[in-house]
């Protein structure tokens, strides 16, 4: 997608808060128990061709602020109907084919109804979590492929990072379906507190979908339900950090795209070995400083004057990794080193510039590859027994990492050994169960500071403090 | 196309999970998974009690616990890691699953003739550390982490002592680990009444208890790093296991592989995985590893030797050797 139409289309809403963790819970059942009692504000009602009075009027009696959930097409329909029924506003859900195409109808209604916010929804999540190899068909069948070295885990940080990207004026808000276990009203407590965990740590806004038997349950009083949501609240209070709203995702890792494209297998490997990464557009090369980074990853062809700056970028010290890109580019005039039948490098200045002759086909070892060419001393973050572990840092304005948000996918407490880059005197563990904060022991050496989680169950941040 | 194995694992199938299914002979299918050793272990049992079957399979995770509480290296209260402590030219007293563990990893090295060996790790460790800083282990080094290593320093005084005769020696028994587990919680299962069960460690040990209704087996595709030959079996009462050296890098970087020949000292080259299937009274995760090291030629041979075994050898480039002597492979290859 054309990024001024990008620019653009971000401009039209209202631009969201600062602050981001907000879970607006998607409801259908036309009662619904007290917004004190399920412990969130914010509701989102899907338009289904006419907004559903019953539930509107319930909703708003029992203290939420509401929102309907309709498509582009219906959006103007769904606008009218919102304000005479003095509900909050609007969510969105323009699949990305559709985002240029929103411009203009979203302008005109932000004018014509300028007391309703309007969101745009990211529906293109998947439901988090850790996933085995085994396949259950719908007839009871199983197969599985083997062999598999590590738990996979299925977790929204790239979609996020793309999100982040397309829509820079934006917390992101995003939503999933459930696996087929919804139907069945076998969804526990920690399917729950995991997707809320996730869209905390990664600074995101979610609107949950809460299974209709859970709906029904919680209506009826059910004991069980109750005790189910009373554990998802406890994530649910587990609100961002005040202070952390001027941190900005860090990151060393450019990853350059021609397009967007959140299902890209590297980034997703990237995330979970835990190489923090920045999305940028091809236009980025010519337009950012991407100086800061160690690493630039580009999966895009390099037009004359982003290879220029490609070869700038390594010539002050950078490691370009340039994918499957053939051509005749200006760093090719130094003498290639052929590394293996896939690779060659060339030294540039103080930098180098690798191509890989042939696309990415095995982003496992591509992005244990990327953290071996970081080595020890870029190394921002490294986990041990955290297979299961997604560690995002944030960073203040001066660079300096001051927060670290985690989340756990394998459902059982770990111990995790954590090392970040910097030295910091003070590392504070928050989590919600423990609340704030519980003092660990810092190790520092060689820039470096050390220490020891006790216990990661599914969401736990950590305050870093230099003083 | 070369594609990593948890990537291939997500990527080839459409996933529908249910914890509960109902089959159409009024069998239920309960389904659970658990993070232990550093892996997913999945467990799947038929019965015509859900309830049955679902605490049929708690009891079979809280065995893998067990075991995994037992023979973690990472555990510094593990008794594998008090034998690792105190072993050392003195007997050392040790709970009967961890000498189990460990005379069947030693029968393994007695078959492969010394290649596969559950005492490599100051080997494997010397290889790693070394190229994480740029370099290659010298033949000095080499030689002083070889003299650690040998399954025949291992002494097993029945039922339950052992004496490690080297004073560097050091057990690690992530090769056959989880698939002991496995064996215990099949173990476990079947002594609750289930009869028809699938129990995986991560893909690389799979254990199969009688079959789904209806069918012949339990449908596993096996590991096909070409992805053009698509081996699978049908499982029952049987169980597989799957070995592979770590990919080497996309990048130029030199990367030791998991998998170090305690004979040359070196990481095993060997661009193969291989698939071995099993009955279930032969473990069959040392067998996958003793094979991956042995090459296709001297595997088959040892294949050819044994009785209800088979296994299967595939290349990136589709190249393919078999044995079978045991479970039928069957191909849907894709060209």
């Amino acid at each position: 997608m054309n990024v001024s139409r990008m620019v653009v289309l971000s401009l039209c809403f209202i631009v969201a808060p600062s602050s981001w963790g907000t879970v607006y819970l998607q409801w259908s059942n036309p009662a619904i128990p007290p917004a004190s009692s399920l412990g969130v504000s914010d509701i989102v009602v899907l338009w289904d061709g006419a907004a559903p009075g019953a539930l509107l009027a319930s909703a708003r009696k029992q203290g939420y602020r509401v929102y309907l959930e309709a498509p582009l097409k219906d959006s103007e329909a769904a606008a009218k109907a919102c304000a005479k029924a003095a509900c909050t506003g609007i969510v969105l859900n323009i699949p990305e084919s559709e985002d240029s195409e929103a411009v203009k109808p979203l302008s005109r209604l932000r004018s014509t109804y300028p007391k309703l916010r309007f969101l745009r929804l990211n529906s293109n999540g998947k439901q988090p979590e850790m996933r085995g190899s085994v396949v259950i068909k719908r007839d009871a069948v199983l197969e599985v492929s083997s062999p598999t070295a590590q738990p996979w885990i299925d977790t929204n940080l790239a979609l996020m990072r793309v999100d982040q990207r397309a829509h820079t004026s934006e917390v992101p808000l995003y939503t999933f379906s459930w696996a087929d276990q919804a139907q069945q009203g076998t969804l526990t407590a920690d399917d729950y507190s995991l997707a809320v965990a996730e869209a905390d740590a990664f600074h995101a806004d979610l609107v949950l979908r809460v299974d209709e038997h859970l709906q029904q349950r919680l209506n009826a009083q059910d004991r069980d339900a109750w005790a189910l949501w009373n554990q998802v609240r406890l994530m649910l209070k587990f609100s961002p950090d005040a202070n952390a709203a001027a941190l900005q995702p860090a990151a060393n890792v450019a990853v350059v795209f021609d397009q967007l494209d959140a299902g890209d297998e590297v980034l997703n490997l990237l995330g979970r070995h835990n190489i923090p990464y920045k999305v940028f557009l091809a236009a980025d090369l010519k337009s950012q400083d991407l100086k800061p980074f160690d690493i630039v990853i580009v999966l895009a062809k390099p037009d004359a004057e982003s290879a220029e700056r490609i070869r700038s970028l390594a010539a002050g010290g950078d490691t370009v990794v340039v994918v499957d890109a053939h051509g005749k580019y200006p760093w090719q005039s130094s003498e290639p080193e052929h590394v293996n039948e896939h690779t060659t490098s060339y030294t540039v200045g103080s930098g180098k510039v690798l191509e890989l002759s042939e696309p990415v086909t095995d982003p496992e070892t591509f992005a244990q590859d990327i953290r071996r060419l970081l080595g020890k001393s870029n190394t921002m973050l490294s986990l041990w027994n955290g297979l299961t572990t997604i560690a995002v840092p944030y960073k203040d304005r001066t660079g300096t990492m001051r927060l670290l948000e985690l989340v756990n996918y394998a459902g059982e407490p770990v111990r995790i050994q954590v090392q970040v880059k910097g030295s910091f005197s003070k590392v504070r563990y928050e989590t919600p169960e423990g609340g704030c904060c519980q003092s660990l022991e810092p190790v520092k050496h060689d820039g470096f500071t050390e220490f020891v989680i006790p216990e990661l169950r599914i969401s736990g941040r950590l305050h870093l403090d230099a003083q | 196309m070369r594609f990593d194995r948890p990537l291939s694992a997500a990527l080839l199938f459409v996933l529908f999970v249910s914890s509960t299914t109902q089959s159409s002979e009024n069998q239920h299918l309960v389904y659970k998974k658990k993070y232990v050793m550093g892996t997913v272990f999945e467990i799947a049992a038929y019965s015509e009690s859900p309830e049955k079957a679902s605490a049929a399979i708690d009891k079979a995770m809280e065995e893998i616990v067990r075991i995994d509480d037992l023979m973690s290296n990472y555990k510094p209260e593990s008794a594998l890691s008090r034998l690792n402590h105190s072993a050392h030219f003195q007997a050392q007293k040790v709970p009967s699953d961890l000498y189990r563990a460990i005379e069947r990893a030693v029968q393994f090295s007695r078959l492969s003739g010394g290649k596969f060996d559950i005492t490599v790790a100051p080997l494997v460790n010397l290889w790693k550390s070394a190229l994480s800083n740029g370099m290659m282990p010298t033949p000095e080094q080499r030689r002083q982490a070889q003299d650690c290593v040998g399954y025949e320093k291992i002494e097993l005084s029945p039922p339950d002592q052992i004496t490690f005769h080297s004073s560097c020696m050091q057990v690690d028994l992530g090769a056959i680990g989880k698939g002991y587990a496995i064996d215990r919680a099949g173990d476990i299962l079947r002594s609750s009444g289930i009869k028809d069960a699938f129990l995986n460690s991560g893909g690389s040990t799979i254990l199969a208890i009688g079959a789904p209704p209806g069918q012949t087996g339990w449908l596993v595709h096996l590991r096909d790093p070409s992805h053009r030959i698509d081996p699978y079996v049908l499982l029952k009462d049987e169980s597989v296991s799957t070995s592979e050296q770590t990919a080497s890098s996309l990048l130029g970087h030199e990367s030791a592989g998991h998998i170090v020949d305690p004979v040359t000292g070196k990481p095993v080259e060997t661009k193969f995985a291989v698939s071995v299937v099993t009955p279930l009274d032969m473990p069959s995760d040392g067998l996958s590893t003793t094979l991956l090291l042995l090459g296709p030629n001297a595997g088959k041979a040892l294949i050819n030797n044994m009785t209800n075994v088979s296994a299967i050898w595939i290349s990136p480039e589709a190249e393919m050797e078999t044995a079978m002597k045991g479970a039928k492979i069957l191909f849907s290859g894709k060209s």
